[in-house]
């Protein structure tokens, strides 16, 4: 049995010691002196939220498939240990090794969402791993960066010695090759770096020179060689039937978020919501065979033991064989008292259908997301979903017996209106009002309906159409939020009517992330350095140390959030090319300022792009 | 039929709770083509009880939990095929098919003996051990939510001995009058006057006992056998 890396004493002192010893079943133990490249992958955030993430679990399969590779895994000490760790100096560790991260080969760290970009710091910092890239030697591994936000991956761009553009499956094989031989060869980090610059997917920050203009934005790109491309085009996996996915997935002892089985039906979204990042970057639409995902869903139940398996896309409602795939699931589910957990649906008969078949008599509540309150502003947000679909899905539902109705809208979104926040008021209303006019009173549930309205700020993103968009500030958010209470408290149903908000702050910081340069490293380090982490958990959250920060580094917030950019601005994250063209979003943030909505890929195509990918839906529509 | 398996529970696998463990177990027999029962209703569940929580750091050579299985299926590879499923530090040890009637296994349970070692050598002699015997009664007094409750430890222990690395013994864990073993390491850190949390020790729970018709202790599977065979 491997020595942990922490003692007893610390062991017990802490919360939930199992999220750090390892030993889970699936979990990977290699011999150390038979393999040549040792990789521990990261999820920034807490052991139960990272353990949810198919991401790492695909690679997690992926690496130790390779002969030559041992890949584990890391994640954020919860604050209590992070204390004790910096007090008695323990290095960081892996969890199946037990062995302090700094002596792996790499170091690879999933950056899904940019509230846990303190928590990068923290992994460096805990590894005894220098900040910087630039510090760096071979006495310490290759930090690379995946996943979503590695689309603007510039405000970390210090941190890391090369990003990975697009999804994992593609080209880690050939970079490890180039490590193996690299290091065999005595070639120094910044050689091995510059091969990794000609592999199709990756940007090596260190490599490419920012050059800006007097007022502060973005002159022009410089690569440092001649055989780097000019723009890196993101990876993407052509097929998605004959790829990896993880058949023995790790088993926690501990209940995590996704405490399930967890099926990736397709990857990306032919809606096109012009706020959504997910929607661009993850073009185009690629679908898993019913058949190869019914084999996968029971070869994964045998090797877990799982009680629940959940689908996984953007959209399953737009998965084309979605009822084959259900019907199958059900079956094999019942045979093994196994639940299906539904993501969120398109309310139509056929999902209510489904749900009475799946679900106990106990029926849990629906979800809309219409994200706009009035036909005007969905329409400019290019939300597919009219006021009439709302009102018929309700109207299905209560007549099935459901009697709890969840509604998502964004507030701030651009060109908005006073009538269009007035619109969320009144469609909540009107779904009430739908409840008492479809059920007659003899029938009602405990007398009511329960309707919740929840509002989140927008947040403009790169490589959307509104990434030219104003961001509201955090005294307008709340202002709105006002409004919006005001105008539900005054409507008839208002009783039945709940209304929540989201804090204003963290979106004006994710806004500064989202769109933010290289100019904001100094700015993450200060604020790690006064003492943050785990910013995206509300009871660490710490706002003052942001704004001290953003003034001690003479840095304006407004820069990055309330400002417009003209049409001709060359972004920070401009040298990388998602599939989706700038040319493509410039029109739909037209068509956005016009009204104008835009069809989805599979009724016609847009040229958005991304056909040069040459699958899934742009050839197979 | 119901089964009483036997397990292990050592090394790392000691931090694991209670909760996690019943997790772990039920997830591992769905691993296998064992076929259990699950309860009726909306959200069936397997019909399984553990004989008694293990706390969070304490490790054991002997736990217990029931099991109820479908009838009807060959059980004799059960251990091994189990076995395939567990991680290191958790071992089925063995299986019992216990009598329609049988107590179940959290009511069945008398008594738990334990060995401690302590890490930086045996604070105590056999000479503890003789005082002990020797005391006519030895209070102790232990504070509860409610407050103090005092009370004779003895009545409460029914074997104590000597080892090289420290003590063994098998003290009450009835639900109606279990004691702790810290209860009975301060007790005998009181004789020797010690300060006990100045010698940190290491708890191996060795077994959980019933008590046999004839009075005497034995362990939780010690029950004659259903012939499984019988009902295969």
């Amino acid at each position: 049995m491997k020595e942990l890396a922490l003692s007893e004493d610390i062991l017990m002192s802490v919360e939930k010691p199992e999220r750090y010893i390892g030993h889970e079943f699936n979990s990977v133990v290699k011999d150390p002196d038979k393999v040549d490249v040792r990789f521990v992958m990261c999820f920034p955030d807490v052991y139960e939220i990272g353990m949810s993430h198919l991401g790492i679990q695909i690679l997690y399969d992926m690496f130790n498939s390779f002969e030559d590779t041992w890949c584990e895994r890391v994640y954020s000490p919860w604050p209590d240990l992070d204390k004790v760790m910096r007090e008695k100096n323990i290095p960081l560790f892996g969890l199946e090794s037990q062995e302090p991260v700094k002596n792996a080969d790499f170091l690879g760290i999933t950056i899904q969402y940019e509230m846990c970009y303190t928590n990068i710091l923290q992994i460096l910092d805990l590894s005894h791993i220098p900040f910087y890239s630039k510090d760096r030697t071979w006495d310490d591994p290759i930090v690379v960066g995946g996943g979503p936000c590695t689309y603007n991956p510039e405000p970390l761009a210090d941190f890391f010695d090369f990003f990975y553009i697009g999804e994992g499956e593609t080209r880690y094989r050939e970079i490890l090759d180039i490590y193996k031989e690299m290091r065999k060869k005595n070639a120094s980090r910044e050689e091995f770096l510059h091969a990794v610059a000609t592999v199709p997917g990756m940007y090596v920050p260190s490599l490419m020179d920012v050059i800006y203009n007097e007022d502060g934005t973005v002159k022009e790109f410089r690569n440092h060689y001649p055989d780097m491309p000019k723009k890196v085009l993101k990876e993407i996996v052509r097929d998605l039937d004959n790829t990896y996915y993880p058949k023995k997935p790790v088993v926690p002892f501990i209940r995590v978020t996704q405490d399930r089985i967890t099926l990736e039906i397709q990857r990306g979204c032919i809606r096109g919501c012009r706020f959504c990042q997910a929607g661009e970057i993850y073009r185009p639409v690629r679908e898993r065979g019913v058949d190869y995902l019914l084999g996968m869903a029971e070869t994964i139940l045998k090797n877990t033991g799982h009680e629940e398996i959940t689908l996984s896309s953007l959209s399953s409602s737009d998965y084309s064989h979605l009822d084959e795939l259900l019907k199958g699931l059900i079956d094999m589910c019942n045979d093994k008292k196994v639940n299906i957990a539904l993501p969120s649906l398109r309310i139509d008969q056929f999902s209510l259908d489904v749900m009475n078949k799946i679900q106990d008599v106990k029926k849990s509540s629906l979800t809309f997301a219409p994200e706009a309150g009035s036909q005007r502003m969905r329409d400019i947000i290019n939300k597919g979903l009219t006021e009439e679909d709302i009102i018929e899905g309700s109207r299905m539902a209560f007549e099935g017996g459901w009697t709890k109705v969840k509604l998502y809208f964004m507030l701030g979104q651009p060109f908005e209106q006073e009538e269009d926040i007035r619109g969320i008021a009144e469609l909540a209303n009107l779904i009430a009002a739908t409840f008492y006019d479809t059920v007659p009173k003899e029938k009602r549930v405990n007398g009511k309906v329960n309707i919740t309205v929840s509002t989140s700020f927008f947040v403009p993103k790169p490589f959307t159409a509104f990434q030219w968009a104003a961001q509201d500030t955090p005294e307008a958010f709340i202002d709105k939020a006002e409004h919006t209470k005001h105008y539900i408290a005054s409507q008839l149903n208002q009783k039945v009517i709940k209304y929540n908000w989201h804090e204003a702050d963290v979106s004006m910081l994710e806004g500064v992330l989202a769109r933010g340069d290289r100019k904001l490293s100094k700015l993450l380090l200060n604020v790690y350095k006064k003492g943050s982490i785990f910013d995206a958990w509300s009871e660490f959250f710490i706002y003052k140390n942001w704004l001290d920060a953003f003034e001690e580094e003479g840095i304006d917030p407004n820069f990055y959030t309330t400002r417009e950019r003209s049409e001709d601005e060359i972004f920070p994250w401009d040298f990388l090319d998602c599939g989706v063209g700038k040319a493509f979003l410039l029109r739909e943030w037209r068509n956005a300022k016009a009204g104008i909505v835009n069809p989805n890929c599979r009724d016609k195509c847009s040229n958005c792009g991304s056909a040069r990918f040459d699958c899934g839906i742009c050839i197979n529509r | 039929m119901k089964v009483r398996i036997k397990f292990s529970k050592t090394g790392v696998i000691k931090f694991i709770g209670h909760l996690d463990l019943m997790r772990f177990f039920q997830k591992a027999f769905r691993r296998t083509d064992i076929k259990v029962r699950y309860s009726g209703g909306f959200s069936p569940h397997m019909i399984m009880s553990f004989a008694q929580a293990l706390g969070v750091g304490v490790e054991s050579k002997g736990e217990y939990f029931d099991v109820e299985l479908e009838d009807g299926q060959d059980i004799t590879d059960l251990v091994e095929e189990l076995n395939r499923q567990m991680v290191e530090g958790i071992e089925v040890i063995s299986y019992k098919v216990l009598p329609e009637k049988t107590t179940n296994a959290m009511a069945s349970v008398a008594a738990a003996s334990y060995e401690i070692d302590f890490y930086k050598g045996n604070p105590f002699s056999e000479n503890t051990i003789e005082a002990y015997d020797a005391a006519p009664e030895l209070l102790y007094t232990k504070t509860t939510k409610s407050g103090e409750n005092t009370f004779n430890i003895k009545d409460s222990v029914f074997a104590i001995g000597y080892m090289d690395k420290g003590v063994s013994f098998t003290i009450d864990a009835s639900s109606a009058g279990n004691i702790k073993p810290r209860y009975l390491l301060e007790t005998l850190a009181g004789i020797e006057g010690i300060d006990l949390s100045k010698h940190p020790y290491h708890v191996m729970r060795m077994d959980l006992l019933l008590r046999k018709e004839d009075g005497t202790l034995a362990p939780l599977d010690d029950i004659d056998e259903q012939d499984s065979s019988s009902q295969a």
